[in-house]
């Protein structure tokens, strides 16, 4: 994850660029993701992905942890509701992703910085829309207040 | 609301030696003589500052056991889990005096399949709070002016605490005024809701027993709690009258005295609240970089039940440098719809991270949203695990 993270994309443009965690479902989402190139749809550089076989797996621990290595933002994407490839796991994240919700806002980490997207395979334009309407939203809120602190 | 009756102890041994009538005692030695419990926990006093929980299914024990111990703030819960851990001992009941936390705290064990509710009787007791043992013995120098050494009795009545010595000399000062100093009650049990243990199988208390009466009003509330209550009665360990309405008046508004006076502590206590988003960041970040991961709150937590492989630890890792430690991140998280408040956490906390505060401020949000209140009721899961599917959300 710690490099995931750090990776940064191509050489940093001047302006600050948010990095930002994405979680995708391997069914859905990362073939999304997928679409999303395919059909050349502009999206800012921003998100480094993480390919999980299903959003299920996404312990809200996973989420913590990419914000305490730096994460500026993360996003947990998954099949929509009905639709998991494994049959009901979804339920499961929907479940587990309001206890993270009220778990960042009480730590004091804006709620921008979190998201949860249901995004289908053939949903590039979704996908595209989520990247750019959440780094524009990080780039309002600023770095992450960990980073700041962060070393390295 | 369950059937209500004052009650007393026949024997006088028993009557003496407890707070309020000894029917607590009467019940569980009754239970233990006629076979119909195989142990019983209790705490032992050690001096005024100490108790030690004790196993036993020797009547005579429990009979020296009697009377409370307002400055040992233990949890029994963990006592019960170990005592059902050594296979010789699945399936034996046990009863034992139960404070509001400690009968949450063995539900919700009951709910992550620790030990079977139906093997433990729950001796309910009402509860205004407990003391801190070190908190009372520097009360004692400071404000009773006397030596904590010296102190062989401590009680709790009207509102006041009565601490005596050796010699028979009494002195007394005011529960709020200790308070407003900065003494008496833990802080979680001065912002404790739950005073009358409803989720036990009976409730005891001297709440709205009349003045100049030896009694304890009892409340019975679930059938193993009548049988406990009818092997007393039957083998003529107690006597009983009807509770009169009175008393059910009084008792009541003791409690909604009580849960005012709690919830306008935690207005008081609960620095948090104040801050603003990044200053509410920093505060935690600064109380929890003092954690040394001792472990010793997991240990001593009476709704955790992962043992060894806890996701706390095993996600944990000492050459890590978080701002704030995966360990602390996992167990707020994972208690944010289980945490009872019991403040145990902060007892045992080695580096006094205000553990009762951040616990609750992170549980109190989720647990309202959520109209969720941990170890209430066994068949109430706890939501972080729901699982089930939700198929009315879709059609």
């Amino acid at each position: 994850m710690l490099a995931a993270v750090n990776s940064s994309g191509k050489a940093e443009a001047e302006e600050w660029q948010p990095k930002i965690l994405a979680f995708c479902c391997n069914w859905c989402s990362y073939a999304g993701a997928d679409a999303a190139g395919l059909e050349r749809r502009q999206t800012p550089p921003t998100i480094r992905v993480i390919r999980v076989m299903c959003s299920g797996r996404i312990d809200p621990a996973f989420a913590l942890m990419g914000f305490l290595e730096g994460a500026d933002a993360v996003l947990i994407t998954g099949c929509h509701i009905g639709d998991c490839h494994y049959v009901d796991a979804n339920y499961k994240t929907r479940n587990r992703f309001e206890f993270l919700k009220e778990f960042v806002d009480e730590l004091g980490l804006e709620p921008e910085r979190l998201r949860l997207q249901w995004i289908s395979a053939s949903e590039g334009a979704i996908f595209a829309d989520m990247v750019r309407e959440v780094t524009e939203n990080v780039k309002k809120v600023g770095p992450s207040p960990f980073r700041k602190s962060w070393k390295k | 609301m369950g059937a209500c009756y004052l009650a007393w102890a026949t024997d006088e041994k028993i009557r003496d030696r407890a707070a309020n009538g000894g029917f607590v005692t009467a019940v569980l030695v009754a239970a233990l003589e006629k076979d119909l419990l195989d142990a019983v926990i209790v705490v032992k006093k050690e001096d005024v500052y100490e108790g030690i929980p004790t196993v036993t299914s020797d009547p005579e024990t429990v009979v020296e056991c009697a009377g409370s111990l307002h400055a040992a703030p233990i949890n029994l819960t963990r006592f019960v889990v170990e005592f059902y851990k050594d296979e010789r001992n699945k399936g034996k009941k046990i009863g034992l005096p139960a404070k509001p936390c400690d009968a949450r705290g063995i539900i919700e064990q009951a709910k992550r399949q620790q030990l079977d509710i139906n093997d433990v009787y729950l001796v309910g007791l009402n509860c205004g709070g407990t003391l801190h043992p070190l908190g009372l013995r520097e009360a004692a120098a400071e404000i009773y002016g006397i030596d904590p050494d010296a102190v062989v009795k401590e009680e709790i009545k009207a509102g006041k605490l009565f601490l005596s010595l050796q010699s028979g000399e009494e002195r007394e000062c005011k529960m709020d005024e200790l308070e407003e100093r900065g003494y008496g009650r833990r802080d979680s049990c001065k912002m404790c809701t739950t005073k009358i243990p409803t989720m036990a199988d009976l409730a005891c208390g001297n709440w709205g027993v009349p003045k100049g009466e030896e009694a304890t009003f009892v409340e019975v509330l679930t059938e193993k709690g009548e049988a406990l209550f009818r092997n007393a009665l039957e083998n003529g360990y107690i006597e009983v009258k009807e509770a009169p309405e009175e008393s059910l008046e009084v008792r009541e508004r003791i409690k909604n005295a009580m849960v005012k006076r709690a919830e306008e502590w935690w207005q008081k206590l609960d620095v948090v609240r104040e801050l603003t988003r990044d200053e509410r960041l920093k505060f935690y970040v600064e109380t929890l970089k003092l954690c040394i991961h001792c472990g010793a709150c997991r240990i001593v937590c009476p709704v955790c039940a992962c043992g060894d492989a806890a996701k706390c630890v095993s996600m944990h890792d000492e050459r890590d440098d978080y701002v704030i430690s995966m360990y602390n991140m996992i167990r707020l998280l994972h208690l944010m719809d289980s945490c009872i408040g019991c403040g145990q956490c902060e007892d045992v906390c080695p580096v006094d991270i205000p553990l009762t505060l951040i616990h609750r401020r992170f549980a109190e949000r989720m647990q309202r949203k959520l109209n969720y209140t941990p170890g209430m009721s066994v068949e109430e899961k706890p939501p972080f695990y729901e699982a089930e599917l939700r198929w009315h959300d879709i059609l």
